[in-house]
């Protein structure tokens, strides 16, 4: 296989897959402009390392460099402020939907948001992905049992925020 | 099955992934204990928050095409290498299986790398490719994809009655992750073709349709091309062909369920 030869089956391959990509690295870097640049740095990446994965497998393998792209980013940005994430999280789909929608994705999403990163990893790859344990504990590098006991203490913690925050609404 | 026997398999429950009769255990536990049960309801809560579509971030339009920017600089075009005479010497017992080797080489790149008469087909194929492309690019700009919005096999069809001398198959595969969202009046060169459009998650397949002529798509081959898989075959004297940005395997499944839906119509 030629370098061309690559690029035109790893494109084929790899891009179907940006939306998964990005939404993973947006959900660990927390920010529009570094969710573009772990995402390219991630395929740039993968693409050295490419030599012809498939369908779920290649999911799996293309989710697990952009989570290692994310985490190595993270742990260079020392200084770390939840509250200025919080405001930096644009609801940028669908304006079409009405208010009422608008403003309970944007619960769910603060929500999550203010979950520890190991647990919003592994609810990000579960519920929104809808990958295995297996694949989970591929991509995070850590034990099935641990990637269970993270789901269901992101769980429980998303749940109570979630509640917390329509209790406040009805106040 | 006591609450904390439960509260131990209730996640791997909750994701599908312990075995039948554990399952049902914990089933029937839910059933009978409104504790557990409300563990499990909220998780219920937690997942369907989670999967509406609006709480995904969708990458920004233009970062695809500049990661296929980025991507090309990695490749520079394939130099084109000298032969070089291997720098060993041959061993004589060698010889007669290398010059055996070598015969049954020159018949196979003489049959297979020169098929003289599919070279003009060859570039033929390549311009069809590449309006098809960019038809399915055009397509995705806001407000280019669909002419007749519907979901409706019945409506979509007769649609194209009035516009076009063929009649296109149109089936709703949405019960199998296909949905038919409409359909479009697109070109290839001077011809005006069909275009029926399906949505599977967030991606989007044209389906392209033209009446068979000297210009054959090449049957069930995949075919990639600026990042996007395509896959052709013939049906009734139409040809077929199917774009997305969609995974190589989503096309492969999505063609045989049109060729399945077109035998089990006839």
């Amino acid at each position: 296989m030629n370098e061309e030869e690559k690029l035109t089956r790893f494109e084929g391959e790899m891009l179907p897959l940006m939306n998964d990509a990005y939404n993973l690295a947006r959900w660990l870097v927390q920010n529009e402009p570094d969710a573009r640049d772990m995402v390219q740095e991630a395929y740039l990446r993968a693409f050295k390392f490419f030599s012809g994965v498939r369908g779920e497998t290649g999911r799996a393998w293309l989710l697990r460099i952009v989570r290692n792209v994310c985490y190595d980013h993270l742990k260079k940005r020392k200084v770390y402020s939840s509250d200025e994430e919080l405001e930096n999280i644009p609801d940028n789909n669908s304006p079409e939907s009405n208010l009422q929608v608008k403003s309970d994705v944007a619960a769910v999403r603060s929500a999550l948001a203010s979950l520890p990163e190991d647990f919003r990893t592994v609810l990000v790859l579960r519920e929104m992905e809808e990958l295995s344990y297996r694949e989970i504990s591929e991509i995070t590098q850590v034990p099935i049992g641990t990637v269970m006991s993270r789901l269901a203490r992101g769980r429980q913690q998303l749940a109570e925020s979630l509640k917390k925050m329509r209790e406040k609404d009805l106040v | 099955m006591t609450c904390d026997e439960l509260h131990e398999q209730l996640e791997p429950f909750f994701d599908n992934e312990l075995g039948l009769a554990e399952a049902q255990k914990i089933q029937q536990h839910l059933e009978q204990c409104p504790t557990c049960e409300a563990i499990y309801a909220a998780g219920l809560a937690v997942r369907e928050a989670l999967q509406k579509p609006e709480v995904r971030f969708t990458p920004p339009g233009d970062l695809r095409s500049q990661i296929r920017a980025e991507l090309s600089k990695q490749v520079r075009p394939t130099p084109q290498r000298r032969w070089r005479l291997p720098a060993f010497e041959i061993p004589n017992w060698l010889l007669p299986s290398l010059a055996g080797a070598a015969a049954v080489l020159v018949l196979w790149f003489g049959f297979n790398i020169f098929p003289t008469a599919n070279r003009s087909s060859n570039g033929l194929l390549a311009t069809v490719t590449a309006q098809l492309v960019s038809d399915h690019m055009r397509s995705l700009l806001p407000d280019h994809l669909i002419d007749v919005v519907s979901t409706d096999q019945h409506t979509v069809k007769p649609w194209f009655a009035g516009k076009l001398s063929f009649s296109p198959p149109v089936y709703d595969l949405s019960s199998q992750g296909f949905k038919l969202i409409g359909g479009r009046l697109d070109y290839l060169g001077n011809q005006e073709i069909a275009a029926v459009v399906f949505q599977h998650g967030h991606h989007y397949i044209n389906l392209f349709v033209w009446p068979k002529s000297e210009s054959t798509y090449p049957a069930d081959t995949l075919v990639q091309k600026e990042g996007f898989n395509i896959i052709g075959w013939e049906a009734n004297g139409l040809t077929m062909c199917a774009i997305t940005d969609a995974a190589p395997d989503t096309l492969k499944t999505f063609v045989d369920l049109q060729k399945k839906s077109h035998m089990s119509a006839e």
